[in-house]
């Protein structure tokens, strides 16, 4: 057995351990959030649609995705840490600034997904002012966020370039041929007819669920 | 595509992060590679052979 294999396998099984420790950590607040909401629904507080819900878990879990990359990020030792295991050396300025910007970007799409349910929550009737003021603000945020993703492409070598491109076509692939799908059955008359806002959560899902599967396979996550 | 990106890098003693410093990728590009997990564009084929001072296909072999 090599040096190299002996590390690899050592860091293997730390990664296992680390995921256990996570997985462990995040299981209890995972069930206090699920207990909250619906205690919320019991309570008669809250009682969303599915794709309410939906969009308000995704959103949650991007925010609170965003807020732990910007957390490493705050350390240039963590940072290195993550991005080289092996050396440790702390991350270069650009890697913060790069590895902050990608968390800016989650952190802007769990804000967008969430302020329509959270505004459309808090007033019985959405008062035009406010709803038009929402929309300012979500085409603010936007706008923003359109040109942090821009900047992250630019700045991305060519692996991360490869497993945006794989993610943005099966996305269509996936999305358009079940969008397509449910179009038929729903003018046909045998599946309810989805409004524009039922199919956002489920297509960020989607995307969420492609996006860590090529992460998987590129082994961008090693 | 199998290549020899981890015996060259080890016969100098090279990190993967300094591999990658070098060819100015991410060092996830450089685990990637070695994994088999991703196949390089031709440029930086090019890059990683002028780097070790050899020719393409002494590194990168077609498995076909």
């Amino acid at each position: 057995m090599t040096l190299v294999s002996q590390f690899s396998k050592a860091y293997q099984s730390n990664r296992l351990v680390r995921a256990l420790v996570y997985g462990i950590a995040a299981a209890p607040l995972g069930y206090l959030f699920g207990r909250w909401l619906g205690g919320l629904k019991d309570f008669g507080e809250w009682n969303p649609a599915w794709p309410d819900m939906m969009a308000a878990l995704l959103g949650v879990f991007m925010v609170g995705l965003g807020i732990g990359v910007l957390a490493v990020c705050a350390s240039r030792k963590a940072l290195g840490r993550q991005l080289d295991p092996e050396g440790g050396r702390p991350a270069t300025k650009a890697q913060v600034f790069f590895y902050a910007q990608n968390g800016v970007v989650l952190l802007l799409a769990g804000v967008m997904m969430v302020t329509p349910v959270a505004v459309s929550t808090a007033f019985e009737t959405v008062p035009p002012l406010v709803g038009s003021a929402a929309m300012v603000g979500l085409i603010a945020l936007f706008l923003l966020q359109t040109a942090m993703n821009i900047s992250v492409w630019i700045r991305s070598d060519e692996l991360m370039r490869q497993a945006m491109t794989e993610v943005g076509a099966l996305c269509f692939v996936v999305l358009q041929g079940a969008m397509f799908l449910w179009a038929a059955g729903g003018k046909l008359g045998l599946l309810p007819v989805m409004t524009l806002w039922d199919a956002v959560p489920v297509m960020m899902a989607v995307y969420l669920l492609i996006g860590f599967g090529v992460t998987w396979r590129r082994g961008l996550a090693a | 595509m199998k290549n020899r990106l981890k015996v060259l890098r080890a016969e100098r003693d090279w990190s993967q992060a300094d591999l990658a410093e070098a060819l100015q990728v991410s060092r996830q590009t450089i685990n990637a590679l070695e994994t088999g997990k991703y196949d390089p564009s031709l440029p930086l084929a090019f890059k990683i052979a002028r780097l070790f001072g050899q020719p393409i296909e002494t590194i990168f072999q077609d498995e076909a």
